[in-house]
């Protein structure tokens, strides 16, 4: 049986939920924000170099105004860069810089994990939309779009080079890191902490933002497939690589 | 898959009528690997944007062999109603894309995906390469011919019977009703819009035709002695217990679940309705058949999808079927004529239970 919720709970479900949206953003970018510096590594042209600390630097910037608004909002949030699932996916990149593998960490960063941010900022952003942390996650939303259109061109040539190839590691990197976002998104509460949110699992208290784990991840998942078909991925491959994930 | 070829013969845009399909799809997809509960594919299926899924190899009788590609929209099938009519039809939109990006000659709209076609505004065939056609009038010419097969083999004379059609002022069902009302006793309409029910009745009435129209199957279902049922949700009020015992029921609505809805009544009585079979045989890369599109007769397929390979065997690169209420007897005739030329006939008379032969 359904039990209501009262006014007051749900506005305390608001804020914490909010809080915790907050940490997961912040420590998303800071994942970003590092993932860009290592990728630094990889590169030997001077300017593509320097295109990528500026990325890191635009993915701090990111971090600094969430940051910013939890401040403003007296909002609690939680950095923790051990955090089971950030952590694994920086563990997941480095596997990939270290083998100075620049296209398998464009497609973890750029694809994987920037379609998760633009489509979830955007999805918060337009629930929050009356409030400046709303427009903050829908101008960010934009900003990592831009990262996402960037790549393709660059992905799509690689592909035209050598399809077999190509598709061979965007399926490694697929199973490598998007196993992970889709556990971190599965469509129910966490059974353990994920080191992130504040108490319980954050996906409890969506109802309070007037969002739900099912449309989030869906989006996302949407958004990533519709990527991989614009850099020229067969889209029953893409399927089949999603059908496999965490539910 | 078709993506990488530059030109197709033909797309067919479809979706799924029931969760046991979309989960045998995935496990099939998956090599075995993934076995989704229903419950869970209902928290995924929707979110996939459309996408060509397979290939489709279709052979004429003449010799001739055409090429396309299905496009599954994944618009759930517990999200048919009106309620999710924008997201759909966004869905439809962007399967339409597909279409066009695969270079097909002509698309076909299936099921519930026609209704984009069938608005007053044709968006869709906006002079791109790709046309679009619902595929409503080659559906329309076999229910009719298939209705006219049951009648002969209960021996019911045409001019005896009293007609229901359930669905009367759709594209599909006006079409069957121009067909049929001249040849049966009366006809009577059901349909869900009251107002113009009444003007369908009215003009028919005009024309001499005997008919009468309620928007309330109760009141129509006793008298009726041949059923065409084109719904696209489940039928409500449809009292197998109001029927005549020697009714014969046409489910040419798409999910074709009446057989389920009805719990067994008129098993025997009732067939899938607006199907044909291609004589020359059709086949699926990679061959999933069993899992996505199986029937207890071979080689059958839906009328609407089987239109855009008609056009695509006689390089007829037009929207033959477009809008509601432009089915006309002669355009039912010269498909189906062009149908019959390539070996493509009314389906032997079957429902999802079985066959009746």
């Amino acid at each position: 049986m359904q039990t209501a919720i009262s006014t007051d709970q749900k506005t305390r479900d608001f804020w914490l939920a909010a809080t915790d949206i907050l940490s997961q953003a912040i420590n998303g970018e800071i994942v970003g924000m590092s993932n860009f510096a290592l990728l630094t590594g990889t590169i030997d042209d001077v300017h593509e170099k320097m295109e990528c600390v500026e990325h890191a630097n635009c993915e701090r910037n990111h971090a600094m105004g969430f940051m910013e608004i939890a401040t403003k909002f007296n909002l609690p949030v939680l950095i923790n860069q051990d955090g089971r699932f950030w952590k694994k996916v920086k563990e997941t990149f480095a596997r990939w810089a270290a083998k100075k593998d620049f296209i398998g960490c464009i497609l973890i960063q750029e694809v994987i994990l920037e379609c998760f941010a633009v489509s979830m900022y955007h999805d918060v952003g337009m629930a929050l939309k009356d409030n400046e942390a709303g427009q903050l996650f829908l101008a960010i939303a934009k900003e990592e779009e831009e990262h996402i259109e960037h790549s393709i061109d660059l992905l799509r040539a690689e592909l035209e080079k050598d399809a077999a190839g190509f598709l061979e590691k965007a399926e490694a990197v697929h199973y490598d890191c998007m196993t992970i976002m889709a556990e971190w998104s599965v469509i129910r509460s966490c059974d353990d902490s994920c080191g992130i949110c504040a108490g319980d699992c954050m996906k409890e208290r969506l109802y309070a933002v007037e969002l739900d784990i099912r449309s989030l991840r869906g989006n996302a998942m949407n958004l990533y497939m519709k990527t991989l078909d614009r850099i020229g991925v067969p889209g029953v491959k893409s399927l089949e690589w999603v059908a496999n994930l965490p539910i | 898959m078709g993506s990488q070829s530059s030109h197709i013969d033909f797309a067919l845009i479809g979706h799924q009528d029931s969760w046991k399909k979309i989960t045998g799809f995935i496990e099939f997809l998956t090599k075995g690997k993934r076995k989704l509960t229903e419950s869970q594919a209902a928290e995924v299926y929707s979110f996939i944007p459309p996408r060509a899924v397979f290939d489709i190899e279709v052979r004429s009788i003449t010799g001739q062999t055409v090429r396309g590609s299905y496009i599954e929209t994944f618009i759930s099938p517990d999200e048919l109603g009106l309620r999710y009519w924008k997201r759909n039809m966004f869905k439809v939109q962007e399967a339409a894309a597909c279409a066009r990006q695969l270079n097909a000659a002509v698309a076909t709209l299936g099921g519930f995906t026609s209704i984009v076609l069938e608005g007053r505004d044709d968006s869709l065939n906006d002079g791109s390469y790709t046309k679009f056609t619902t595929g409503n009038t080659l559906t329309a010419a076999f229910i009719v011919r298939n209705l006219e097969k049951a009648c002969r083999r209960f021996g019911k004379e045409l001019g005896d019977q009293q007609l229901l059609v359930i669905g009367a002022t759709g594209d599909i069902g006006s079409a069957c009703l121009e067909y049929f009302s001249r040849k049966v006793k009366k006809v009577l309409l059901c349909a869900r819009q009251q107002v113009i029910l009444d003007a369908l009745a009215a003009k028919l009435q005009r024309q001499g035709i005997a008919a009468q129209a309620s928007t309330d199957i109760r009141q129509l279902l006793p008298q009726a002695d041949l059923v065409i049922a084109i719904a696209s949700s489940t039928i409500e009020n449809f009292v197998p217990e109001l029927c005549k015992k020697d009714i014969i029921i046409c489910d040419a609505g798409y999910p074709k679940n009446l057989v389920f809805d009805l719990k067994g009544y008129f098993s025997d009585r009732l067939f899938s309705g607006g199907m044909g079979q291609v004589q020359g045989g059709y086949s699926f890369t990679p061959e999933i058949h069993h899992s996505f599109y199986h029937f207890p007769v071979e080689c059958v397929g839906h009328g609407c999808l089987q239109e855009a390979v008609i056009l695509a065997f006689e390089n007829m690169h037009e929207p033959f079927s477009t809008g509601k209420g432009n089915i006309t007897l002669e355009k039912m005739d010269r498909i189906y004529a062009l149908a019959n030329k390539h070996g493509i006939r009314e389906s032997p008379l079957f429902n999802p239970l079985m066959a009746w032969d």
